[in-house]
């Protein structure tokens, strides 16, 4: 299988490693185009997150093809620290399938089952599909790899446990304020310290359409700085307590050695009978919110042990789904290598087809100049009888070359069916066969019966 | 024989439920579960549909008729959350109600009553019907308490399993707790107002110790009391789903007393 990957991801870069090979839209689409005029390649499509860049391309049968790929890369870093390639990965055949089954899936990435990469994995396969050039740069093969891992994440995701339950401190806030308040675009919250893991939170709630957000820090400076970026509003660390009950969720992660959210002042800022829950998610250690204050009616306590532990739970149930994963993985990995080995016996089943609609075409001339008293219909009915049976009489031998390859056993048939049919054709893969240019997908007109 | 079948799809989108809640509500059994009430609550207004034509008489009067109607609009108060996502799920508690009215209307056989009513036609039906989806409003708002207090608990003892996941948020519970309230009480309010003033148009008289009438009185003062403990803007959520569930515990454990106090006379739910 001449289909290869070359990329970067999180497994061998750190992010400022990774930022440098990071391609935007327009640049990757630019990108594709130039690998098609400058290195001949046929097909390929650029997958760019903040997590890995990875291109696969296909024919990647020889070391100039793999050069070419890579070449693109290592342009993107171009100025990166050392050498860039210490960062590359290269997979062929088999390996590049199972690679992109597993990036689709999520189980490459860096959130075990996050499903957000399904969406990236579509995109870098439209992207390809928008390249001006003819033939499509998301050509046969590519088409097929990518459909079939979107549909491989879609199945894992549906068949398995692996995307179930928040995987990130972050979505665990968000999964809580989401089963406390539903929708969060009434909701205030308040963020105590500009600790980064604070930041995290308050993105991520923003994300979910929180309506403002309120941002205190000791240093007044960096709780404008956060506040300007999360869109929110700063103020006075000192006014913290006297906000408390403006609130729906307050976030605290502040670098005190003490706890600086005391029972005492939670219970002077809230009314007595405050009835509107109130969501604390306190991610400093040593801890910012004393623990009594759980013991409130309707107060949601989690420090960040808690958060810690619901995402721990979820990947476990996540890592537990492994093998299930892998397996239904596997069997797709199979159902492609069977599409892909019937893509050899193309050009012989169209040369097959060729000879005998040649034949076809010679009998029924030499059959109107015998019954040229036939009318337009019967003649038709004629022509229609002649494509039937040659349909039905090729029907068999197409289905059973192709399941020959598929099966890996095209040697035994390709040199039989070529002298008993007299044909003259290359299949590309074999290894008495010198020609190796890229198959075309199978027509299902070639191997279904012309039943009409 | 239609009403078994209302019965067994009733049960088979409990079991369905059952089947969505310990999976954390992933996939589409909840959906499933949706759809087969929804074939449970037509099968049950066929059934239904067919002993008014038979018997030329609505199922409004005695036990098991009005036990099965009611367990109609409660079905089909839970088909009007067809458009709100995981409200649906209240299906978990609706449903039971549901199978336990319906349940015990077959067994005791959704037989027309011999006895005759001073008080008929639409008055009477509208009377009913008001007060029985004031009572099914009732039965939609302690489900959505009962799951806050759960999700609720849940939250408290950050205990994040398959019924955090299939639950619905606290605040969609709570709106959905206060909808029924509300709409309950009012058409609670309109069916017990005909009832007194044709009794008293016609009756002349109102009989204050009637079964019925205590029972439709008393459920009108859980229900403003109720609504009082959640407070003028339902600010009290917690507060005000306990208080649901409790009135809703008195409704019924009243109806109970009534019943086995109501030794003889009367129509109260016969």
């Amino acid at each position: 299988m001449t289909l290869a990957v070359v990329g970067v991801s999180h497994h061998t870069a750190p992010v400022e490693a990774r930022e440098r090979f990071a391609f935007g839209h327009a640049e990757a689409v630019r990108a594709l185009g130039r690998l098609r005029e400058e290195a001949g390649l046929h097909e390929a499509v650029l997958v760019s997150t903040c997590n890995r860049t990875e291109l696969y391309f296909h024919p990647a049968a020889d070391p100039a093809a793999l050069e070419a790929g890579a070449a693109v890369l290592r342009n993107k870093a171009e100025g990166i620290e050392g050498s860039a390639d210490r960062f590359l990965y290269q997979k062929q055949g088999l390996d590049s399938v199972r690679h992109l089954y597993c990036v689709s899936a999520g189980l490459d990435s860096m959130v075990l089952g996050e499903a957000e990469i399904q969406g990236q994995v579509k995109i870098a396969y439209e992207l390809a599909t928008r390249v001006p050039v003819a033939p499509p740069m998301a050509g046969p093969v590519l088409s097929r790899l990518f459909q079939t891992a979107l549909s491989v994440g879609g199945r894992v995701r549906s068949e398995t446990t692996i995307g179930q339950g928040a995987a990130s401190v972050a979505s665990v806030a968000v999964e809580l304020a989401g089963k406390i308040f539903g929708s969060l675009k009434s909701r205030r919250a308040l963020v105590v310290g500009a600790g980064a893991n604070a930041e995290l939170v308050a993105e991520a709630l923003t994300r979910r359409g929180a309506l403002s957000v309120l941002v205190a820090n000791r240093t007044h400076e960096r709780a404008v700085a956060l506040a300007g970026r999360l869109e929110g509003t700063a103020i006075p660390y000192q006014d913290v307590p006297s906000r408390l009950d403006d609130v729906d969720i307050l976030v605290t992660s502040t670098a005190a050695p003490h706890a600086v959210i005391t029972l005492e002042a939670v219970r002077g800022a809230l009314p007595q009978a405050r009835g509107r829950p109130l969501l604390i998610m306190d991610l400093s250690i040593p801890r910012d919110v004393e623990p009594a204050i759980g013991s409130e009616p309707n107060v949601f306590l989690y420090n960040v042990d808690d958060l810690r532990e619901i995402v721990d739970d979820a990947l476990d149930r996540r890592k537990a789904v492994f093998p299930v994963a892998e397996r239904i993985i596997e069997d797709e990995v199979e159902a492609f290598r069977r599409w892909y080995a019937g893509r050899q016996v193309v050009p012989l089943i169209r040369s097959l087809r060729g000879r005998w609609d040649g034949v076809r075409d010679q009998e029924l001339q030499w059959l109107w100049q015998r019954l040229g008293h036939l009318s337009p219909e019967d003649r038709e009915m004629v022509e229609r009888f002649s494509e039937r049976l040659l349909g039905k009489l090729l029907h068999e031998p197409t289905v059973r070359l192709r399941e020959g390859a598929e099966n890996g056993r095209v040697a035994d048939f390709v040199d039989a069916v070529r002298y008993l049919h007299d044909l003259d054709v290359a299949v590309p893969g074999l290894a008495s066969d010198e020609d190796e240019e890229p198959a075309e997908s199978v027509p299902e007109s070639l191997t279904e019966s012309d039943e009409t | 024989m239609i009403h078994y079948v209302a019965l067994l799809l009733y049960i088979s989108a409990l079991i369905l439920w059952v089947r969505s809640f310990l999976e954390g509500g992933r996939g589409r059994m909840a959906a499933l579960a949706f759809g087969v009430a929804a074939a449970g609550v037509t099968a049950h207004t066929v059934a239904l549909a067919r002993f008014t034509v038979i018997n030329n008489e609505l199922p409004l009067v005695g036990l098991a008729p009005s036990l099965s109607t009611m367990a109609l609009i409660i079905g089909v108060g839970l088909l009007a959350t067809i458009g709100l996502g995981e409200v649906r799920r209240v299906g978990i508690v609706l449903i039971p109600v549901v199978i336990l009215m319906e349940g015990t209307a077959v067994v005791l056989g959704v037989q027309p009553t011999e006895g005759v009513l001073d008080f008929q036609g639409a008055w009477f039906a509208l009377h009913v019907t008001l007060a029985f989806a004031g009572y099914s409003g009732m039965t939609v708002a302690f489900s959505a308490s009962l799951l806050y207090l759960l999700q609720f608990n849940t939250l408290k003892a950050k205990r994040l399993g398959p019924a955090f996941r299939f639950l619905p948020p606290l605040a969609t519970l709570d709106r959905l707790g206060r909808i029924g309230l509300v709409a309950g009480l009012i058409t609670l309010t309109l069916g017990l107002a005909i009832g007194w003033a044709w009794t008293v148009r016609f009756r002349h008289s109102f009989q204050q110790t009637d079964p019925a009438v205590i029972w439709g009185v008393l459920t009108w003062a859980v229900f403003v009391g109720v609504l009082m403990v959640r407070g003028r803007g339902g600010e009290y959520e917690r507060r005000g789903a306990l208080a649901t569930v409790v009135g809703f515990t008195v409704v019924v454990a009243a109806y109970v007393v009534l019943r086995l106090a109501a030794s003889t006379g009367g129509f109260f739910l016969r």
